[in-house]
């Protein structure tokens, strides 16, 4: 009898797993990933059939076309792009201004006049963070800072530049903001502004001298006012450790990988550096941060060209700007504040359809043009990275912009860093600031934190 | 005591073990006693009580089936196929164009869903084999079958529980017990920021993860768990019994006999509760802040030269957020512990007081033992919960300051939630987030069915009836 | 003389008790006081920021006019989060009551093994599983345009696990009324609909003010499923981005007026709804 039984089962199971292998053999056709239209099937095709890849491309491109072809009027280009919705993220306050700009090029270009844009307010933050999520819902066409380019990279975020743009925008655009939307030796973005570095803001009034940093405290502690200095950010933090010649940058490979970390931050050079992050961070007007309307009593913030009108509002007929400036080390010798010249860039998400990859690539290239740079600046003041626009004479005579300017004289173009990186910096930051690391700390333990953070810098090369 | 858990478990396993032969004996028992119909259900199910005429029953045990080998074939089977290496095809460029290859991520997911409804169609299976036994032997013995009518009624009467349950139990299974699953695989593979679907495979890589926690090198995170650990449990130990027991003090002074006014006090208290925790506390944290107000009013008033850090020094920030946390946490205790008073009885206090015993001892012999006898479950809600408090501590101090003496980018306030967090949202990495995860999961569901098993009220369910 | 002695230092006793009271309430109520001075400081025409005084040097009401210009979606990311707490609100009551009758008032096979399951599962850290939700949510096509019934979705479909306050309050209503009314031939449904809820109004009005609440603060998981689509962010989600991102500056003052404007709602609830919460938090917590 138990035997029987087993037959059952066994027939059960038999059935069971014909039926499921029939119906996988099938959905397997149906899709790789969870969606399954009919370009989904072609793709899978494509999959199976990869070593005459492309012989199918060209079929399937061909029988797609033809069926389109079929139903629509035969554009007066060669390509008819169809219909589509761009999804477009940017920080909030040039939404209104990207939507313009979206009109102003299908007008310029009819042949894409079947696609339309939904613009959304995310900003770089948050865009990049949105995309690795889930890059499938995330933009077609986002902004961000260049920070981010590497982790997008490796997350298959990006697209890289097509061949023709690439040229293009190595030509146009200053040699930084190229290196920024490179990523080993292919350019992933296309470069929207060259204003992603610090200044010093302050208010005339109190601060009548802002050539050096013990100038400016003391001037700040006398009156009462805050000094604003984010330290604790990876960011701004760089502008003492580069300014006294120490180094920290990392190669990257085409992926996003990072292959080597160049770094020097534990050595005499770096221990200057970070004795005076410990001195200012001990005098009494130092706050730790970078946001104008978050500050209080405010007279003098390190801060970006982003924060101008703010900071105009703050300070009034006091309002001033200037390079960051200079600092008497622990060894007796003064050494200019250094930090990154970064960029902001614009990147375009991979496409599974060929057609709305040509769109977003021709978007973008148009969104990151010269004249769409300097109307950019116009309208919101975002400091261009294309050179003629950057030769302009408007952007010539903007004072928070021409303060930057002769700051990124000494700054370093921004590279790559990895997240953690950053995290590293603001424990750093954060340790100086809570007193761990103490102002009178000996050598001994200024060399101990300098090696700890270079080796933990190290460890994040793969 | 560790040995007599070991017996306990050893005949528990017998038992288990014995119950499923017993199992599998009666289904034996049923095929070769049954009848054609009923062999044939153990095929296409609910089929015997369909030809019985328990058209209700057979049809649902039908309808459960097709779905199975509908979801199988349709959906579970392309990605349950692949569970074993999570993909292999990688995704790849036609040109320009980019098209995506295996999904290890949706792979994992409906592969474990997959695999659930296998499970779920065995157990069916063994309900409907259960179903043909019953009826077969009910005719056998005579008996009339009920009616479908009956049958439908009986899910408003004998079976409601299933009725009541169904729902629920499918809701939790999908969006609680399915994503915890799903989680401690994750702690198997190696899914990080390098290995991110849909552009990008990962796979499986044993204990390699565990192996990075426990280790105690430079690069292993667990000196740093630890220690992260020994700050949720101070916190949550801190954050529960001060709030428990201030929270009872502010019930007593307002419930106080000749305290006028004790709804207006009340009121002012719950505004803590009542307004969201993302408005309020962002507000508290500013003032907090090295250039907020309070700091910027000492300062005025010439009561400290240099600002307080309350965020930026670790030891002031822990103390700052239980400090801010007993501003949250006092009125939902007030308002319990009001209720409770009311329950003891006026008479206990009144003798006490003719035998001359002082207000602390009448509060250390009446009050205290009734308050801590009657919330004990509630104490334990707010201790798990505490372990798990996200809220505060991300909008108090986010977790900072940092230390370079911290591993992982964990701050000096992190919680081991809140650890998790940056691990998972702000750095990908949710290969070491998920190992975490379980290691919180283990500390946590240990504690807590340990005490839930010592209360009271759990002890002697019936007992309040 | 020992009555009047008695006396005094009761009086005393209370005046020291109303000292203690009034201080309490100064700190209690000091953040939301700042809030509403904060959210009548202009932004136009004072500043919008970060200020080291509480009160505003004049009174303006340019930060409700702003939420309420269009501008921005504020209206709609309070109807989302109106809509959302609502529903949740409805339903999760639904599911809590249904789950706790039956825990509560009948046995059935593998029912402790149930009530200890769903004890365990809460404790399991929620974050390492969003990203899990939102692929499901994805999979019904429930996230960014859809986020709002996805919302609503997730909190419900878990709600069971909240079962515990309700059941100890269940356990509190006597047995012997069910089984006189079973004596009498009432089916389980009938003493459900019929006896057990409307004698329990109290803890009703709980479940569905906790739940009702809740939806307010929930920002993690909503933004992570309506990221990029602003108009379906609840109100959480949005401002949040006022006071936590760069892109907006000098948004402080705004974000305090839009904080008001939540809390209007759900305190004027909270304070009607008060005599109930305190009966429904004493009875389930009690009996847990």
């Amino acid at each position: 009898m138990k035997k029987k039984l087993v037959s059952v089962l066994m027939a059960t199971a038999v059935t069971t797993s014909l039926l499921a292998g029939c119906g996988g053999g099938a959905a397997q056709q149906a899709a790789d990933t969870a969606e399954s239209t009919a370009e989904e099937a072609k793709d899978a095709v494509e999959d199976t059939a990869e070593a005459v890849e492309d012989a199918a491309e060209d079929t399937a491109e061909a029988t797609e076309d033809a069926v389109e072809d079929a139903t629509e009027d035969v554009a007066a280009d060669d390509t008819d792009y169809g219909t589509g919705e761009i999804k477009i993220w940017v920080a909030d306050n040039v939404v209104d201004f990207t939507k313009e700009q979206f009109d102003k090029f299908i007008e310029a270009n009819p042949q894409f006049a079947g696609y339309t844009a939904t613009v959304e307010a995310t900003g770089e933050g948050d865009a990049a963070g949105n995309m690795i999520t889930d890059v499938q819902a995330g933009a077609d066409i986002y902004g961000f800072a260049q920070d981010q380019i590497a982790r997008l990279v490796s997350a298959g975020a990006l697209e890289e530049v097509e061949e023709s743009n690439a040229e293009d925008i190595r030509k146009t655009n200053d040699a930084g903001a190229v290196t920024a939307a490179t990523v080993g030796d292919t350019l992933y973005a296309y470069p929207l502004t060259a204003d992603n570095g610090y200044f010093l803001y302050y208010d005339k009034s109190v601060v009548t001298d802002p050539s050096t940093l013990e100038g400016i405290s003391e001037q700040c502690d006398a009156a009462g006012k805050n000094f604003y200095f984010e330290v604790n950010n990876g960011w701004y933090q760089t502008a003492f450790f580069f300014g006294t010649g120490a180094e920290l940058t990392y190669d990257t490979d085409n992926d996003g990988n990072f292959t080597k970390c160049n770094t020097s931050y534990a050595s005499p050079e770096g221990e200057v550096a970070l004795r005076e992050i410990i001195e200012l961070a001990n005098t009494k007007s130092f706050q730790n941060g970078s946001s104008v309307s978050a500050a209080t009593d405010c007279a003098a913030i390190v801060d970006g060209t982003w924060d101008a009108d703010a900071a105009k509002e703050m300070f009034g007929d006091n309002y001033a700007c200037a390079k960051l400036p200079t600092f008497t080390g622990s060894d007796g010798k003064s050494y200019q504040l250094s930090g990154f010249g970064g960029y902001k860039l614009l990147g375009v998400k991979p496409q599974e359809d060929e057609n709305k990859l040509a769109v977003c690539d021709a978007l973008a290239a148009y969104l990151s043009s010269e004249e769409v740079q300097l109307a950019r600046f116009n309208a919101v003041g975002w400091g261009p990275a294309n050179l003629n626009a950057q030769n302009s004479d408007e952007v010539k005579a903007d004072e928070a912009l021409s303060a930057l300017g002769e700051q990124l004289k000494f700054a370093i173009p921004q590279g790559q860093y990895p997240g953690d990186y950053w995290s590293l910096a603001t424990s750093l930051g954060d340790s100086v600031i809570s007193g761990e690391i103490k102002a009178d700390a000996s050598d001994d333990d200024i060399k101990k934190a300098l090696d700890d953070f270079q080796a933990t810098c190290e460890s994040y090369v793969q | 005591m560790a040995h007599g858990s070991k017996i306990k478990k050893k005949q528990n396993l017998a038992t288990v073990l014995s119950a499923l032969g017993n199992d599998l004996k009666k289904i034996g028992l049923t095929f070769k006693e049954g009848d054609i119909k009923t062999k044939l259900s153990f095929i296409i199910f609910g089929l015997g009580p369909l030809l019985r005429g328990q058209i209700l029953i057979g049809l649902t045990f039908m309808v459960l089936e097709a779905l199975f080998f509908w979801y199988m074939t349709g959906f579970g089977w392309m990605y349950l196929s692949k569970i074993t290496t999570l993909g292999t095809v990688a995704t790849h460029k036609v040109k320009r164009k980019t098209v995506y290859g295996d999904n290890s991520f949706l792979i994992l997911l409906f592969g474990v869903l997959s695999v659930f409804a296998i499970i779920l169609l065995i157990l069916i299976w063994r309900l409907n084999v259960e179903e043909n036994r019953k009826e077969e032997l009910a005719l056998k013995a005579g008996k009339k079958l009920p009616t479908n009518a009956e049958a439908f009624g009986s899910l408003f009467d004998k079976h409601f529980d299933k009725t009541l349950l169904f729902l629920p139990v499918t809701g939790i299974f999908l969006f609680t017990l399915l994503p915890i699953v799903f989680m401690i695989f994750i702690a198997f593979t190696n899914y990080d920021y390098n290995h991110q679907a849909p552009a990008n495979l990962f796979t499986w890589v044993g204990l390699a993860n565990f192996k990075e926690l426990v280790s105690f090198g430079s690069e292993g995170l667990g000196p740093t768990f630890f220690k992260v650990l020994a700050w949720t449990l101070v916190w949550a130990f801190l954050a529960t019994f001060i709030d428990y027991f201030l929270g009872l003090a502010v019930a007593i002074l307002i419930n106080k006999k000749g305290i006028k006014f004790k709804k207006l006090w009340r009121t002012i208290l719950v505004m803590t509760i009542a307004v969201p925790q993302f408005v309020s506390l962002l507000y508290v944290m500013k003032m907090f802040a090295n250039d907020g107000i309070i700091n910027g009013f000492l300062k005025r008033a010439g009561l400290i030269q240099n600002a307080i850090p309350f965020w930026s020094n670790p030891m002031l920030a822990r103390i700052t957020i239980i400090v801010v946390n007993i501003w949250i946490g006092i009125p939902y205790m007030m308002l319990i512990a009001t209720g409770l008073l009311m329950n003891i009885p006026e008479d206990l206090y009144e003798s006490a007081r003719i035998d001359g015993a002082s207000p602390w001892q009448m509060f250390k012999s009446i009050t205290l033992p009734y308050m801590l006898f009657v919330t004990g479950p509630f104490l334990l809600t707010q201790f798990t919960g505490n372990l798990n408090n996200f809220g505060v501590i991300y909008l108090l101090s986010g977790g900072g300051p940092g230390t370079m003496s911290y591993a992982g980018n964990a701050g000096t306030t992190d919680l081991l939630v809140t650890w998790l967090y940056k691990m998972t949202v702000t750095d990908s990495n949710y290969k070491m987030a998920a190992v975490i995860g379980i290691m919180v999961f283990i500390v946590t569901a240990t504690f807590a069915l340990g005490v839930y098993g010592l209360l009271p009220s759990v002890k002697d369910e019936e007992g309040f009836q | 003389m020992i009555k009047t002695g008695y006396k005094t230092k009761r009086t005393i006793g209370n005046i020291v008790s109303y000292i203690f009271l009034v201080l309490i309430s100064i700190i209690w109520l000091f953040p939301f006081v700042g809030i509403v001075l904060q959210s009548f400081r202009s932004y136009a025409t004072e500043s919008g920021g970060m200020e080291s005084y509480v009160i505003p040097h004049q009174f303006s009401l340019d930060n409700y006019k702003f939420l309420f210009s269009g501008e921005t979606n504020y209206l709609r990311w309070y109807s989302n989060t109106v809509i959302i707490a609502f529903f949740v609100a409805v339903l999760q009551t639904i599911v809590v009551l249904c789950v706790s009758y039956a825990l509560s008032r009948m046995r059935f096979k593998g029912r402790t093994l149930l009530m200890k399951s769903w004890l365990v599962l809460g404790l399991f850290p929620g974050f390492l599983t969003m990203i899990c939700l939102y692929f499901l949510l994805k999979m019904f096509g429930l996230t960014q345009a859809g986020a709002i019934p996805g919302l609503i979705l997730v909190s419900v479909a878990s709600s069971g696990m909240g079962y515990y306050v309700c059941k100890g309050y269940f356990d509190t209503i006597p047995k012997a009324l069910d089984e006189a009314a079973r004596i009498d031939g009432a089916s389980r449904s009938r003493i459900f609909f019929t006896m057990t809820i409307p004698m329990s109004k109290p803890i009703i009005i709980y479940t569905a003010l906790v739940a009702f609440m809740a939806p307010w603060n929930d920002y993690i998981f909503a933004s992570y499923v309506a990221f990029g689509h602003d108009k379906s962010y609840n109100v959480a989600v949005a401002m949040f981005r006022w006071v936590k991102t760069n892109d907006y500056q000098g948004y402080f003052t705004r974000f305090c007026a839009g904080g008001v404007l939540i809390a209007i709602p759900v305190v004027l609830l909270f304070m009607f709804l008060q005599k109930y919460y305190v009966e429904g938090v004493t009875g389930g917590a009690v009996k847990g």
